[in-house]
Order: C-alpha cells, then sequence, then structure tokens
C-alpha cells in the first residue's frame, strides 16, 4: 500500500485486497497519515481485486474520520472493478464516496 | 426387438447434471479462511464463472468463512471450518460448515444503512444470492447459500486464479478429506434412504400409523446413534400434545398443554411446538418437575424436533442419548429433520384416511336411513268403496322425516295419518318406524286420534325428549258410508276437506308429540257432501319456495284444490296434478324440505271400472310423484 501527502490532500493506492485480515490495519495507516483539515482524500482502488464487509467497515470508518467537523473535504474511490463498484452501490457506500474513472 | 440406450442416459451427459464439486476444510483462523476462499474463485473461474460472479461468491464465502472463525464458540475453534463449491451448468451452491452458537437468517434483505460500519456480511449474502438457507445443527451448522448463474458457456481461467503452489497442496490434502467424507455422507444417506422405503412398502401393507412410526423412530436411533426418542401427537382439534410413541415404557407422561406459559417454564417440547423449530435438550440444564424428558436420564441430552405439515403443527418428535455423549452433528440432525417431515406426512395421510373412513360411515348410515323410510312408506294403500287414495313423497336429502300411512279399521272406516319427524339420519328413521309401528298396534277400532295422540305421546315422550326430538302429526278417522270424520293434531298443518264442491280447512291445534310428558289433544268432526275428499299433507309443500323467494303457502294449496273441487277427479289425477304444481312452482329451485301429501277422493270414474283389486298402488317412494308399480 502507498501513501502520498500533497498539502491537504491524501492519496492511497497499491491496495491488493481490503478484506477481514487488512481492513483494520489499513484503516489505521490511513487514518494516522490523515491531515488534521484534508480537503482531498483520493483512495486508487485500479489494483484492488477484492473487498468484503470489513473492507466496507474501514473505508466507512475513513469517511467518519475525514469529514468529521470537516463539511468541504472530498472522499473519492478511484477506478473500482466493476464487481467492486456494484458492492459499494449495493451497500450505499456510493453516496458517501464519489466514485470517479480516470 | 433390439434395446436402444435412451438419450438422457448416455454416460456423458450425467456428470454435467451433477455439477462439480469442490471442498477446502482449513483451520479456524482468518488468513487460512482468505486462502480457502481464493482457491474456490480460482475453482469457480475454471467453470466458466464471469468476473462479476467470481467475484460475488468468493465475497459471499469469504463472509460465511470470517463469521465462522470470528463467531466459532471456544470448543469449534478447535475445529476446522468446511467451505465447499457445487457448481452446476444453471448455478452455483456454496456450502460452510460452522462449529459457532448459530445466528439467525433475516427473512427478507432490508438495504441497511450506508453509514453502519459492521454487520453487512449476512445483507450482501443474501442479495448477491438467490437463495440462502441456514441448517442449525447441535455443535455445527451449514449456511447453503444458491446462485443462479447468468452465462453458462464455459470459459477457460482467466487472470482471477493466482492459486500458488501452496494453495494446490493444501487443496490435494483437503480433496483427501473430502473424498473419505464424502463417502461416510453417502453411506450414511443410503442406510436412512433405505430405512425411509422400507417403512414405506411397510405402510403401503397395513396402514398402520403406530407400527409404522416405531418401525421408523427405531430405524432413525440406529442412524443416529441415539437411545431414546419420545413422539407425541396433537389430536385435531385440540392444544394436547400426547405421547404418541417412546423408545422405553417409562418416557410415557401426561399430554403436555399448548397454553399460554412463559417460556423458560415450559416443557423443551412445548418451546419446540410453539417455536416451530427445533431446540435443544440437556437433561443437566432441566428443571426437576417441569420437564418430562428428564426421564430420559440425569445425564442425557437430545433435539426436539416439531412435526410441521406446512404451517400446521402436528406434534414433536424428542431423540437423543442417555449418556452425555456427544451431541448430533449436521448430518444426524438434518436425518432428524427429514425423518420428522416424512413422519408428518404419514400422520396427515393416516387422518385423512380416517376421515375418508368416517365419510363413509356417515354415507352408509345414511343409506341405511333411507332404506328404513323407503320400507315405512305403506307399498299399497287400502281401498275403501268409492273413494281412492294416493299419495306423493319427495324427499329434500338423503334422508328425511316425513312419512304417511293408511290403517283401514274396517269395512268403510281407515285412519289417515300424515306425520314429520324432526331431525335426519338414523335416529328420525327410527323413530318414524316406532311411530309407525306403535300407531298400527294401537289404532285399533279407535275413532278417537286425539286419544290415540295423547297415547303415542306418553309411550315416544321419554325417548323423544332425551334426544331433543318431536314429532308433528296428523291424524284423521274417517268413516266413508257416514262421509264423516274426526280429525286431530299433534302440531301439524291442518287438512283441506272437500265437501260439494267446495274446500274447506279443518285447523286442529295441538302439541307435538315429545314436548311435554302429559297433555291431552282435541279433535274436531266433520262430515262432507259429494264429491267428496281430503288432503293431508306435510309443510314441506306449503313453506316450498319459488325463485322470487315467495312461499307456495297454506292459501295457494287451498285454491287450488278449490279450483278442481268442483267436477270429481281421481285421486291419482289429483296426486299427479299436485306434484306437477309444485314442481312447477319451485322452477330451478332446490327442495329444502321434504314434501309429502296424501289425497282422498270420491271417484264416480273409477268407482264402475275397479275390476277385482281392492288395492291400489302407491307411489315408488324411489322415484317421485310417480304412479308406480307396486315395490316387490
Amino acid at each position: 500500500m502507498k501513501i502520498e501527502h500533497d498539502g491537504n490532500n491524501l492519496r492511497v493506492s497499491d491496495i491488493a485486497e481490503l478484506n477481514a485480515i487488512n481492513a483494520s490495519s489499513f484503516r489505521d495507516e490511513v487514518r494516522a497519515a490523515m491531515p488534521t483539515m484534508p480537503s482531498t482524500i483520493e483512495i486508487d482502488l485500479s489494483q484492488t481485486r477484492f473487498v468484503d464487509s470489513s473492507g466496507l467497515g474501514a473505508l466507512f470508518a475513513l469517511y467518519k474520520a475525514a469529514s468529521n467537523g470537516n463539511d468541504s473535504v472530498t472522499l473519492r474511490l478511484l477506478n473500482p472493478r466493476p464487481p467492486i463498484q456494484q458492492l459499494f452501490e449495493l451497500t450505499q457506500l456510493h453516496r458517501l464516496f464519489e466514485i470517479a474513472r480516470r | 426387438m433390439p434395446a436402444s440406450v435412451p438419450e438422457s442416459i448416455r454416460a456423458d451427459s450425467i456428470p454435467a447434471q451433477r455439477g462439480v464439486t469442490n471442498r477446502l476444510s482449513f483451520r479456524c483462523e482468518l488468513a487460512e479462511a482468505r486462502v480457502a476462499t481464493r482457491i474456490l474463485r480460482a475453482f469457480l473461474a475454471e467453470q466458466g464463472l464471469d468476473e462479476t460472479e467470481q467475484f460475488q461468491c468468493e465475497l459471499c464465502l469469504a463472509e460465511a468463512c470470517n463469521n465462522a472463525v470470528q463467531y466459532a464458540t471456544p470448543a469449534g475453534a478447535g475445529l476446522p471450518v468446511t467451505a465447499e463449491v457445487i457448481c452446476h451448468p444453471a448455478r452455483v451452491e456454496l456450502r460452510v460448515t460452522d462449529h459457532t452458537a448459530g445466528f439467525s437468517l433475516p427473512a427478507d434483505c432490508n438495504p441497511i444503512e450506508p453509514d453502519r460500519e459492521n454487520g453487512r456480511g449476512l445483507f450482501i449474502i443474501q442479495s448477491m444470492m438467490n437463495e440462502v438457507n441456514y441448517y442449525r445443527g447441535r455443535d455445527e451448522n451449514t449456511l447453503v447459500m444458491r446462485k443462479t448463474r447468468t452465462s453458462q458457456q464455459h470459459r477457460p481461467a482467466d487472470d482471477a486464479a493466482t492459486a500458488t503452489l501452496e494453495d494446490a497442496r493444501r487443496q490435494l490434502e483437503s480433496c483427501q478429506q473430502t473424498i473419505s467424507g464424502m463417502a461416510r455422507e453417502l453411506c450414511f444417506r443410503s442406510e436412512s434412504l433405505a430405512a425411509i422405503f422400507r417403512c414405506c412398502t411397510e405402510l403401503g401393507r397395513t396402514s398402520d400409523l403406530e407400527g409404522f412410526g416405531y418401525r421408523l423412530l427405531h430405524d432413525l436411533l440406529h442412524l443416529t446413534a441415539a437411545d431414546w426418542f419420545v413422539m407425541r401427537l396433537m389430536p385435531a382439534g385440540s392444544s394436547r400434545l400426547e405421547v404418541f410413541a417412546v423408545s422405553a415404557p417409562e418416557l410415557r407422561s401426561e399430554p403436555l398443554i399448548l397454553g399460554p406459559g412463559v417460556e423458560p417454564d415450559l416443557a423443551v417440547e412445548l418451546t419446540a411446538a410453539r417455536r416451530r423449530r427445533d431446540v435443544e435438550f440437556d437433561a443437566r440444564q432441566a428443571r426437576p418437575g417441569l420437564e418430562p424428558l428428564r426421564a430420559t436420564g440425569p445425564e442425557a441430552n437430545g433435539l426436539v424436533q416439531p412435526l410441521l405439515f406446512g404451517d400446521k403443527l402436528l406434534g414433536t418428535l424428542a431423540i437423543g442419548r442417555r449418556e452425555g455423549g456427544t451431541p448430533f452433528s449436521v448430518l444426524q440432525a438434518e436425518m432428524i429433520r427429514t425423518f420428522s417431515e416424512f413422519m408428518a406426512m404419514q400422520v396427515v395421510n393416516a387422518r385423512h384416511l380416517e376421515e375418508q373412513v368416517h365419510a363413509r360411515l356417515v354415507a352408509h348410515e345414511l343409506d341405511i336411513a333411507h332404506r328404513i323410510q323407503r320400507a315405512l312408506l305403506p307399498r299399497s294403500l287400502p281401498q275403501l268403496a268409492g273413494f281412492r287414495l294416493a299419495a306423493s313423497w319427495e324427499s329434500a336429502r338423503q334422508v328425511g322425516g316425513d312419512f304417511y300411512d293408511a290403517i283401514p279399521l274396517g269395512d268403510h272406516s281407515m285412519l289417515l295419518v300424515v306425520a314429520d319427524v324432526m331431525g335426519k339420519g338414523v335416529p328420525a328413521a327410527m323413530f318414524a318406524t316406532i311411530m309407525r309401528s306403535l300407531l298400527r298396534a294401537m289404532a285399533g277400532r279407535s275413532h278417537h286420534p286425539a286419544r290415540l295422540l295423547r297415547r303415542l305421546n306418553e309411550v315416544l315422550y321419554q325417548e323423544l325428549s332425551t334426544v331433543g326430538m318431536f314429532i308433528t302429526a296428523q291424524l284423521v278417522y274417517v268413516d266413508l258410508q257416514r262421509r264423516h270424520l274426526v280429525a286431530a293434531s299433534a302440531g301439524h298443518c291442518p287438512v283441506l276437506l272437500i265437501s260439494g264442491g267446495n274446500v274447506r280447512t279443518l285447523r286442529v291445534t295441538g302439541t307435538p308429540l315429545g314436548i311435554l310428558p302429559r297433555t291431552t289433544y282435541r279433535q274436531h268432526s266433520a262430515t262432507f257432501g259429494s264429491p267428496g275428499g281430503l288432503l293431508l299433507y306435510t309443510d314441506g309443500l306449503t313453506e316450498a319456495l319459488n325463485p322470487a323467494g315467495e312461499m307456495f303457502s297454506h292459501d295457494r294449496l287451498a285454491q287450488w284444490l278449490a279450483a278442481r273441487a268442483e267436477s270429481p277427479m281421481s285421486a291419482d289425477a289429483l296426486r299427479d296434478e299436485l306434484a306437477a304444481e309444485m314442481c312447477r312452482f319451485r322452477g330451478a329451485t332446490p327442495l329444502r324440505d321434504d314434501q309429502a301429501f296424501m289425497v282422498l277422493a270420491e271417484d264416480a270414474a273409477v268407482a264402475h271400472d275397479r275390476g277385482g283389486t281392492d288395492v291400489f298402488a302407491a307411489p315408488d317412494p324411489r322415484s317421485p310423484n310417480l304412479a308406480g308399480s307396486p315395490l316387490s
């Protein structure tokens, strides 16, 4: 997993899976790297082959951490594979995160 | 003729029908679960599932396996978790067997709130699969998930198959386990099928539910290595669970009442009956004095399965082991469930059979009553000089309570009777028989119908009142030579008297027979001119309805008779015309009540060609309204 800072922006990439084994460490590492008042947080899922309910839970925890007292933050999920995007839609996560392709 | 092999059983078509299976057992750890689900995904990719299907199956397996690991009981954590994939051309089945305390599947999958952090697993499974079932055993449970495949053509494995060499080694190991496990399971299932077939064959021969139950349950004991059972049944319409079969006499106990009790204070069998699902039993935790199953021993344990047919509770089956041995496995619990379902089916069948027998008995009873009643009606009516008698009887039901009789008392006199026994079936027919015999025995030369009625009432009161029945009757003594009559009535319809071309209503009041222990009756005398006659009837005539819902009524009957009284008519012709009139009036309206009537008419036209016969045929009661030949 790769975490990059650019001012108040955060970018996370190179995630192989978000599953029951690694979800809590992923959540803790990203939360620790988060600026006090982040403006954009992008999680690049291009490399992500698998997300389970623990992974969804970690993404939701990050949303809570980033938007706590901060209305202006943008959370973005980049290039999820179609089945994973369907999972986000099924569990309504796409209402919290912007899903983008580039 | 040379035999040909049908297309459908060609050997190469069979494997595709059965599906391809891959089963993995792994240690109760998240990392192991992840490896297993990856292997199974690779297997599904080989079977040609598209990427979305692969992902969804992998995800559901992962959710189920993670649950199995995270919620394993302390004892279960030492046991392997099993995940299995069965791939059919049209669907995929995923099975995960856990050693947890079990969970409840929500009835439907409502979309979850997006801000919930946990608890999405079951929601995801229910959303992505077409069918989800959770089978709970005593110490292990199996989640069965089924999904219909969208694309069914075979595609080669794509890049998702990332099984490593280590993965392959594990797979080989677990395959060996799988094969021996399947062999055991196959053996077990074939034994249970054989037991069911054996019992079925016997049931077909004997239709003895109790014997069948004992054999089936003893087979079940053997198959599940259990040593006791208690089967209770709830009789239809009752809320008592009564012992039906037990493995040992000391297990018999009083019926359990399915009442409003509160659960911790209920016997396990009642809990299972009330919850409509299986409940475990452990004698060590049972409350003394409350739990009949404690009779199975202080260390006993087992399972109580409700016997259900659809939603209908038929009873319970408790089965278990005396010594606190190992609890039932998933397979054994499933077998108990299968046997219980089968037993419930047989109970329902036996009850249907019983109902059929009962219906046949009722039909038989009605048939007997009908025959008695037919036998009651006189085969021929007496005929006295110058007059003729004719009668008609039509039954609304298979058995009615109407009857008529004409008892000759001398050369010129007779007693005419029309009666209606309230009630139906054999009792009504029996009373009609008694009444008829009594009348014939008592009539003698009595010219006093009122006295006759009083005596009849005294004799019949006891029997009639105990069964809540009563009889209305009209008795008319006629002396044709003196053209004189005496009428008395026990709550019956009036008599219509034809005299010199006019019609009069003779209304005599009186209490029906069987209402009061002692009662006296009035009687009216009258004479009649020529041409003369009488019409006696039951209220089935005057209370008959037409399609407009109007009653035929006594007035209409009197008018109808008056229109025909002016010119002489034979009794037969009057009988036929009245029967036709009743038919016309009724139209398509079904007959509500029996209709019986008797016509006496002075018959100048027939008087001269009477020939040598002194009797006239009464109608055949089997073919109403027809002047039939005498019954042979």
